[in-house]
């Protein structure tokens, strides 16, 4: 179960609206965000491929400019490898 | 109640990130979530690209089970891309290589072997090769993800010792173009500015790149700066190919491959006739050339430059390009605050590299777009380590370490008097340069090959003339790396080491910033760090070749713990010694120092005092340089002190148009260029285990511009034969608005025979830097079939 923090930079006036929809998507936290449009989002999700899948979906969506890691914890995976 | 054990790692996560983007988040309890997920946080930098971003691996019970970025390093602020953040996964991976394996020929299959064997039979064999063919006849092939102390150790072993500059590397594949370039435009190689002109600059010209995949956390500054200054800012796209770079991009100008000598010729042409260039920068610091010898004047510059009137120029590149967007482009370019250029490949790998290098140096040099912050002419490298280990540390056929031209006796003569060997020990004449190395292998001029951490057999161009020789039986080659390979499938002898975090040392990024990765966890089974494989087996070829000379190139090093004293002494010596006076000084950037820094040390480095600051942001700037203020020789803020120029000035140059070697014609009517993905990385033996990079990308497919695949009647999937001169392939299609009409491009990592692209490519290569024309060559495509079900595929090895 793979735990990743990202920041995802949104069209800055788009801000609240990317707030919504990614707060909205399964395996999303959304934990703050600053005016030039940088969403702090964290990921949880059952394995790194869904959460490269979800990574995927999140860079497809229309007002994300990109999404930038900055941690990644997989003690699971990489304990039981 | 306190927060259950996720709560705490994803508060952390939540911090980290947020501690990147300089977003303030209050959370309950986040003293605490710190420092809850790993026994210990060891600092490096990333495996991969030559971005340099520097990471923390988190170990727990001696395994890794994180990874964060470093919010304090300049290079990254604490931000990475997938790969980046992936890589650690290949520590422990059940396919590395962890024992010594060996075959006498390549016909039969590998056996595991002990330490001792495997380095008494490289060592027999090598000193059989000099004793019967003399010293040319062995060559080391190495790699700008190599740790600058293994490539140090190889080259001194093979110059010093063995008495051959057959000493090369991958980075000749990737950026000769480049250095070539900086030594005849600034006299000096390398990059004067860093990456933190990003934040200054108001104008980007990004050309043969497609940053936003290739140098991801790069580009995330530049689209950051774009999207802060929406209007002040402007962005110059400069590609045959439409990619995610272009999306941030105000002028996207889309020219048929190998006619972007014209188009910087003619934005030259406009600077010039509409005034836009710097008279008093001219006047002060440059002059113009037509050879090395040959000076000319500002009229026949002028007058050069007249061939390429944006009519003309718009008529030769084709594609999108119109005078009339040349002419903004150009003005653009001159009339910024600052201009920052950036490339890569797209104007390295081409017939005429050094020359397209030449001409964006042109356009910085003839507006001033130098020097200032946020105006630079700043190559990017492809690989961690190509600038440190290689360029710096001697690891090419002509250059000594700490950039010493193995032909000036002088030089030549210092490295042998600094080693304590006697002089005329290392040979006069520069080495097989790569293309010439193999095809010299193909002639079974070479009898023995060291190949390091890299894996020509798949990255060299028209692969399989070159593979044929590799095969050879007669060829004993040795190759350590840690995973299987197409390369191993052609060795003798494979040698298990050990990955990044596995072992110590240092990696010199794209910017000049030398960074320490710190030994956090041990490799696997028997892999062994590269230094104490090169020590060990020197010492063997001492005997072998009874030479005491061989072992005094590694008599320092001897009985020195492998781990960290063994690497830390040889990086004493190669900053200590040779870039001593070089501009590549490094003596300040010892190990205490490099652990101290965030992000590494930035040379001309010359004392601690000055490496503990970080280093130098810019060359040549009087009071931001020391060597600017040591080499003085007047008052001017500005002192070009680069070891190329003797007249310390910037060289204009007059380079004409030139195309590709090879042109489409009616047999092979498309242009065929290559280049990355994102999700994956070289020949993917890394990025390719890593399921979920895999999973983006499974296999390479051939991208079609969509007029292109409508006239030929191609829909998506459908599997394309791709045809050259040389070789074929067959792949999926892509029918994908990327490539201009004419067109196609195929990714390079895909193993598998029926997709390993450059069995199509050509290996011309230009005639001043010898690095081939990747980029460019023709080809033909057919439908063969609709969509097939593929898999991935991967060399492996069997025993
Ligand atoms: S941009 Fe390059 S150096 Fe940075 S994390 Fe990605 S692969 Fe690694």
């Amino acid at each position: 179960m793979p735990i990743g923090g990202f920041v995802i930079t949104v069209t800055p006036s788009k801000g609240q609206q990317a707030v919504r929809a990614l707060s909205a998507l399964d395996g999303v936290e959304v934990y703050g965000s600053g005016g030039d449009g940088e969403v702090i989002a964290v990921l949880e999700t059952g394995t790194s491929k869904d959460m490269e899948r979800l990574v995927d979906r999140i860079s497809a969506m229309d007002f994300v400019a990109s999404v930038s890691l900055a941690y990644l914890n997989a003690e699971d995976e990489m304990l039981q490898q | 109640m306190g927060l259950s054990r996720r709560e705490f790692i994803k508060r952390t996560a939540a911090l980290t990130a947020a501690s990147c983007a300089g977003v303030s988040l209050t959370l309950p309890q986040a003293e605490e979530a710190q420092a809850f997920d790993a026994d210990e946080w060891v600092r490096g930098s990333c495996r991969l690209c030559g971005v340099g971003c520097r990471v923390e691996l988190g170990v727990k019970n001696g395994r890794p089970v994180a990874l964060r970025g470093v919010p304090d390093s300049k290079t990254n602020f604490g931000y990475l891309c997938m790969k980046g953040m992936l890589f650690y996964k290949l520590m422990g991976h059940p396919d590395r290589l962890t024992k010594p394996l060996y075959r006498k020929s390549k016909k039969d299959k590998f056996k595991e072997i002990s330490w001792d064997e495997a380095l008494d039979i490289a060592a027999r064999e090598f000193a059989k090769a000099v004793k019967t063919h003399g010293s040319d006849s062995v060559a080391y092939y190495g790699s700008g993800q190599a740790l600058t102390e293994e490539t140090y150790l190889f080259q001194k072993v093979m110059r010093g010792g063995l008495r051959t500059n057959n000493v090369e590397g991958n980075p000749r594949l990737c950026m000769a173009s480049a250095v070539g370039g900086y030594l005849t435009s600034f006299g000096a190689d390398e990059p004067i500015g860093s990456y933190a002109d990003i934040e200054q600059a108001t104008c980007f010209f990004l050309i043969g790149s497609n940053m936003a995949e290739a140098h991801p956390v790069l580009f995330r500054r530049v689209m950051r700066r774009k999207l802060d200054n929406k209007d002040a800012v402007k962005v110059i796209n400069a590609d045959p190919r439409i990619s995610p770079t272009s999306r941030v991009a105000d002028l996207h100008l889309q020219f048929e491959p190998g006619t972007d000598l014209a188009l910087l010729n003619a934005m030259a042409y406009v600077i010039i006739e509409e005034g836009l260039y710097d008279e008093k920068f001219i006047g002060q610091y440059t002059t113009f050339r037509m050879g090395k010898k040959e000076e000319v004047s500002f009229e026949e510059y002028r007058s050069f430059l007249r061939d390429y009137t944006p009519e003309r120029a718009a008529a030769i590149c084709k594609g999108n390009i119109t005078p009339d967007k040349i002419r903004t482009a150009a003005r653009w370019f001159a009339k910024s605050n600052a201009t920052m250029s950036m490339w890569t490949m797209g104007i390295n790998q081409r017939k005429r590299g050094v020359w397209a290098n030449n001409l964006i140096h042109n356009l910085h040099i003839i507006t001033g777009q130098l020097m200032k912050p946020g105006a630079d002419s700043f190559s990017l490298t492809g690989q961690p380590n190509a600038c440190g280990g290689v360029r710096e540390g001697g690891g090419l056929c002509h250059i000594l370490p700490g950039h010493r031209l193995v032909k000036k006796d002088k030089l030549r003569h210092q490295v042998e008097d600094l080693w304590g060997i006697p002089r005329g020990r290392i040979p006069a004449k520069p080495g097989y340069h790569t293309m010439a190395m193999f095809t010299a292998v193909n002639q079974g001029k070479i009898k023995a090959i060291w190949i390091n951490c890299t894996s020509p057999a798949q990255s060299l161009p028209n692969a399989d003339l070159y593979r044929k020789g590799m095969a050879r039986e007669d060829l004993f080659m040795v190759v350590t790396d840690i995973f299987p390979t197409k390369t191993t499938e052609l060795a003798n002898l494979v040698l298990p080491t050990a990955f990044h975090f596995e072992k110590t040392g240092v990696y010199g990024c794209t910017e000049r910033r030398s960074q320490l990765t710190w030994k956090a966890v041990d490799p696997p089974g028997e892999a062994k760090p590269e230094v104490w494989i090169v020590r060990e087996w020197a010492l063997r070829l001492a005997k072998e070749l009874d030479d005491p000379v061989i072992a005094k190139c590694v008599a320092p090093f001897v009985g020195k713990e492998e781990q960290y004293e063994l690497p830390e002494a040889i990086w004493n010596e190669y900053t200590q010694k040779l870039t001593k006076g070089r501009d590549n000084d490094l003596r300040g950037a010892t190990y205490r120092v490099l652990r101290q820094r965030p992000d590494g040390v930035q040379w001309p480095a010359p004392t601690e005092e000055w490496a503990l600051k970080g280093g130098t942001y810019k060359k040549f700037v009087r009071g931001m340089d020391p060597l600017a203020d040591e080499h003085a020789k007047d008052e001017k803020p500005y002192q070009f002190y680069g070891p190329a120029h003797p007249d310390k000035k910037l060289w204009i140059w007059l380079r004409p148009h030139k195309g590709p070697e090879e042109m489409p014609d009616a047999e092979f009517p498309f242009y065929l260029s290559t280049g990355r993905v994102i999700d994956q990385w070289h020949t993917a033996s890394m990025t390719g285990r890593i399921p979920e990079l895999m999973r983006a990308n499974p296999y390479a497919y051939v991208e079609v511009n969509p007029r292109d695949a409508k006239r030929l009647g191609i829909s998506p999937g459908d599997m394309i034969l791709v045809e050259s001169r040389r070789g074929r392939n067959l792949l999926p299609a892509k029918v994908y608005e990327g490539p201009v009409e004419g067109m196609v491009f195929v990714y390079w990592y895909d193993q598998h025979e029926d997709r390993l692209i450059n069995r199509v490519t050509k290996d011309a290569f230009d005639p001043g830097s010898k690095e081939p024309e990747f980029k460019i060559c023709a080809c033909r495509i057919k439908r063969v079939s609709g969509p097939k079900v593929l898999k991935p595929y991967l060399a492996s090895i069997t025993t």
